[in-house]
């Protein structure tokens, strides 16, 4: 092999989050990850492929157990500072199978056959000398060497540690494993391709492939939820059943219907999340309770919900999105046009008034039962007539995507999604909230919206999430 | 007359469709492999190279006419050959009907032009609900959607109604010309023209010859002369005029054969291949904005990026169950750091007990360490029940050197020595996060009896400042 792709070991005391870092790097939720020093026992690698050609691989090391020990025996065994490398190979051969130091060799074999080294420190606990044996062992490799400060805790004493590991590494870097954003990720990549001048290609690809990989990833997400947008507001549950029974208790048969065509949309917005999960390699996260919790609590069909997940009674009223609702009343298409043609902000009176007074509820679907046919009578409930609907669930949609986006695969904790409260859909500009005003308007008369009109969805979702993330932003820093 | 194209689109979204359940990765891997073989092979990876790709490694034996694509395909023929065969019929009745002379009353030509005239409507209709996209026939094809859902055919819908229609008015108007033909040779028919309006013999005369003025120079027999329109006008209500022929009643024949063949068989047949290359056309484009081959050529043109994403091991989590549980402090001389622990300041429980641990582990050296053990041992050698303390960071965990450390103090201490693991925290002055104690905890059970935990400093609500 001339040229091999780059491999970085990375290593530390136990328990400092190896583990973490490697979970962020490679996106993957499922390598364990425990409060409990020793979890990683045997080396792990992670490689990262380019259609199927390896760019770099990560290798996930157990923590020095007994750093001084081997120190001790490193000392024993070399006579000069050249020697020191070839002293640590000698240390592994002699000692592989040993029971002692199967952690010294595991994490020590990536580094003696070519490895990078990653060495990994918990920023948040206080500094202490006694990483000093197993950072000189490192520095013995004569490997290109890169410190990182994480984040386990609260505290914070990464300065102290800066100026510790700055005399033992090339590079040293702040990196949090659960909490810093894609740009950092991409950027420490970038830091180590920096360590050998024969990474920098590599490396360099692969923070091209995985930021043009994102950027679809956002497109795709948008299609996924234009795509559950529309099967929902056009979903319509109809049962067929004998006259008599169609006719005895109706309200029984609209009960009925109803809570199945609740169900129905409650199964079609959760395979959404497990889609845009998925799409995000998130097989793991705890959603589960959450949805539980979320739907307990904040019922997609109530006022609350509604107003909090973006459309309140005030932004129906200037943005016009009512305008749909009053439709039964034939205003339609008075408060369309004005609402819509017009400008948001400029809707015409009645539309705003028409929007705001239909703000206080949504309007569910009626029953509808069909015409005698053979002995048989169809029920029908939905599609729902109501647009605000779909802004619900876009609005939940965009919420669960970001925080999907946003997650690093080293997080462990619960996702919990939080209602907003302001509107963020008030960012997005007039001609976009009008393709998802047509799409919704389309599929709430049951009519299937063409490609184009998918297409502009998809663009006006895509513009939605940038509106949500820029209004996040924003919402965070203030 | 070829279908391709519509065949071709119906196979992709059949495809499109069984893909929706397969993951994305998945999905992703199997097509940039395929675009990469045929760059490897010097092909261009086109749908239909793909679609044979994906059926050639599924093996021999699928049964292609059970997609919904082929499905709908066959209930497409089924409904075109029933309009043929019933067109067929209709054509037979029609002209028969048309054609119907017992002798008395003439054939009135009239009658059969106008008959033409709507055939030419119904012809023109068809294609305007076709392209306007109205689905007249949609009753009949209701059923077929009900389990196989695609905007792809809900699309094709009109124009595949519209062909069957106009294959089923070819039929109609082939069958009414042989029909046509049949009476001419088997039956002497007279035909004559009649209408209540006050029309004069060069009026209709002329409206004739503008009917055959497209035959007129390459049959020139089958235009009625003047004479012949003259001679063949009746009325119901008098007697047949005595200086008309017999045969001449029958001269309107080829004329009515030509209008026939004109006016509404070659109608129908270029309106069917116009129909079926509309249809064409439509599948085409439905294919080319098909949102199913934006998302192949995405995956066939970017590179499958794999993270090291495979490896799963989160099921496979140490026990973190903590058995021991905490034990009080004792009361000892003998206190022991390790690795520098109580170097920023002992908590305020330990200050009489010790004011100077023994420094261990850490910083110091292995030498060190040893000489430690052996201080100790003859220190606990005098008391009655050995005690030892050993102050730990709770923040960096256990680790085999620590163990190592107690091994050898086990073999050394007199016999029945106890250790108290005391781990401290980051401020003196407060007990350690219970998240940190726990491994402690795990770590002394682990000792069989000869090490136990004990916390100092205040209690507090939170376990981190």
């Amino acid at each position: 092999m001339s040229n091999p792709s780059p491999v970085f070991a990375v290593v530390g005391h136990p328990n400092k989050g190896k583990s973490s870092i490697v979970a962020t790097l490679s996106q993957n939720d499922a390598i364990a990850i425990a409060l409990e020093p020793g979890t990683t026992r045997q080396q792990q690698r992670y490689p990262m492929t380019v259609d199927q050609q390896l760019l770099y691989t990560l290798v996930d090391t157990p923590g020095f157990q007994r750093p001084r020990r081997v120190l001790q025996w490193l000392e024993a065994h070399s006579v000069s500072a050249s020697d020191r490398p070839e002293t640590v190979r000698a240390f592994v051969r002699e000692h592989e199978g040993d029971t002692r130091f199967v952690d010294e060799c595991e994490l020590l074999k990536p580094i003696i056959e070519g490895a990078g080294i990653i060495y990994v420190v918990d920023g948040s606990v206080p500094y202490s000398a006694e990483h000093e044996a197993e950072m000189t062992i490192l520095r013995w490799t004569g490997r290109p060497s890169l410190a990182l400060i994480n984040s386990i805790g609260d505290d914070d004493y990464s300065d102290t540690w800066q100026a510790a590991l700055g005399q033992f590494f090339q590079v040293v870097r702040k990196f949090d494993a659960v909490r810093a954003p894609f740009a950092q990720h991409l950027s420490l990549l970038k830091a180590f391709g920096q360590l050998e001048p024969a990474w920098e290609q590599p490396l360099q690809q692969a923070v091209e492939h995985l930021a043009s990989q994102r950027e679809h990833r956002q497109h795709q997400a948008a299609a996924l939820i234009a795509e559950a947008l529309i099967a929902m507001m056009r979903f319509q549950e109809t049962r067929t059943l004998p006259d008599q029974q169609a006719t005895t208790d109706p309200q029984a048969l609209e009960n009925n219907l109803r809570e199945r065509w609740y169900q129905h949309q409650r199964q079609r917005e959760q395979t959404l999340r497990a889609n845009i999960e998925t799409l995000y390699q998130h097989q793991h996260i705890q959603r589960q309770e959450a949805e539980l919790e979320w739907h307990s609590e904040h019922d997609l069909f109530s006022e609350s919900t509604r107003q909090a997940w973006g459309v309140s009674k005030g932004y129906l009223a200037t943005a016009g999105f009512g305008a749909g609702a009053v439709s039964g009343a034939g205003i339609d298409a008075l408060t369309f046009g004005s609402s819509m043609g017009a400008g948001a902000l400029l809707g015409g009176l009645a539309g705003a008034v028409g929007s705001y007074l239909y703000g206080d509820r949504l309007t569910l679907p009626t029953l509808k039962i069909g015409p005698l046919k053979n002995g048989l009578k169809t029920a029908r409930f939905g599609p729902v007539q109501d647009p605000q609907f779909g802004y619900v669930v876009l609005g939940r949609a965009v919420d669960h995507w970001w925080h999907i986006a946003m997650r690093n695969h080293a997080g462990r904790e619960l996702l919990e999604l939080e209602p907003t409260d302001q509107h963020w859909l008030e960012g997005l500009d007039k001609s976009h909230r009008r393709s998802i005003q047509r799409t919704l308007d389309k599929c709430r008369k049951q009519r299937q919206p063409d490609q184009r009109q998918r297409q502009d969805l998809i663009i006006a979702i895509e513009q939605a999430m940038k509106v949500y993330e820029q209004w996040r932003l924003n919402h965070t820093a203030s | 007359m070829t279908d391709k194209p519509l065949r071709l689109l119906l196979a992709f979204d059949d495809r499109f469709q069984r893909d929706r359940d397969q993951p994305a990765t998945f999905l992703h891997r199997r097509d940039r492999r395929f675009a990469l073989d045929c760059q490897q092979q010097g092909r261009s990876p086109g749908i239909r190279a793909w679609l044979a790709h994906l059926d050639r490694l599924s093996g021999a034996g699928a049964d292609r006419s059970q997609t919904p694509g082929s499905r709908y395909l066959q209930r497409w023929r089924a409904l075109g050959a029933g309009f043929i065969a019933g067109g067929s019929l209709l054509g037979v009745a029609a002209m028969l009907g048309l054609l119907l002379y017992e002798g008395g009353q003439r054939i009135n030509v009239t009658v059969f032009l106008a008959f033409v005239m709507l055939q030419l409507l119904l012809a023109v209709v068809t294609t305007v609900q076709a392209a306007a996209g109205w689905q007249p026939w949609h009753w009949l094809t209701r059923h077929w959607q009900t389990t196989e859902k695609s905007p792809v055919r809900t699309a094709l819908q009109p124009p595949m109604a519209a062909r069957a229609a106009q294959a089923g008015g070819l039929a109609f108007a082939t069958s009414g010309l042989i029909t046509l033909l049949i009476m001419v040779v088997i039956q002497d028919l007279a035909f004559g023209w009649s209408t209540t309006l006050d029309t004069a013999s060069t009026s209709y005369h002329r409206l004739v010859s503008s009917i055959a003025a497209p035959w007129a120079w390459l049959w020139p027999a089958a235009v009625p002369s003047l004479e012949l329109v003259e001679a063949t006008r009746f009325f119901r209500a008098a007697p047949d005029a005595a200086t008309t022929s017999p045969p001449q009643w029958g001269q309107w024949w080829p004329f009515l054969t030509m209008t026939w063949l004109t006016w509404t068989w070659l109608p129908r047949l270029a309106l069917l291949l116009a129909t079926h290359f509309f249809l064409q056309h439509r599948a085409r484009r439905l294919l080319a904005r098909h949102p199913g081959l934006t998302t192949l050529h995405y995956r066939m043109e970017t590179p499958v990026i794999e993270t090291g994403n495979q490896h799963s091991d989160a099921d496979d989590l140490p026990d973190t169950r903590t058995r021991s549980e905490l034990a009080s402090l004792p009361v000892t001389p003998v206190c022991i750091a390790w690795a520098g622990a109580g170097r920023d300041g002992l908590p305020e429980e330990l200050v009489p007990t010790s004011s100077r641990p023994l420094s261990v582990g850490g910083n110091a050296r292995l030498e060190d360490d040893d000489a430690v053990l052996q201080a100790t041992r003859q220190q606990l050698q005098q008391q009655s029940r050995p005690q030892v303390l050993l102050l730990t960071r709770s923040w960096q965990p256990p680790t085999g050197e620590l163990s190592d450390f107690l091994e050898q103090a086990r073999q050394h201490w007199p016999a029945g020595t106890r250790v108290t693991l005391v781990p401290l925290a980051a401020d003196p002055g407060l007990p350690p996060a219970d998240h940190l104690l726990q491994p402690w905890l795990r770590f002394a059970g682990r000792l069989s009896g000869f090490a136990s935990v004990a916390t100092v400093g205040s209690t507090r609500e939170a376990n981190h400042e």
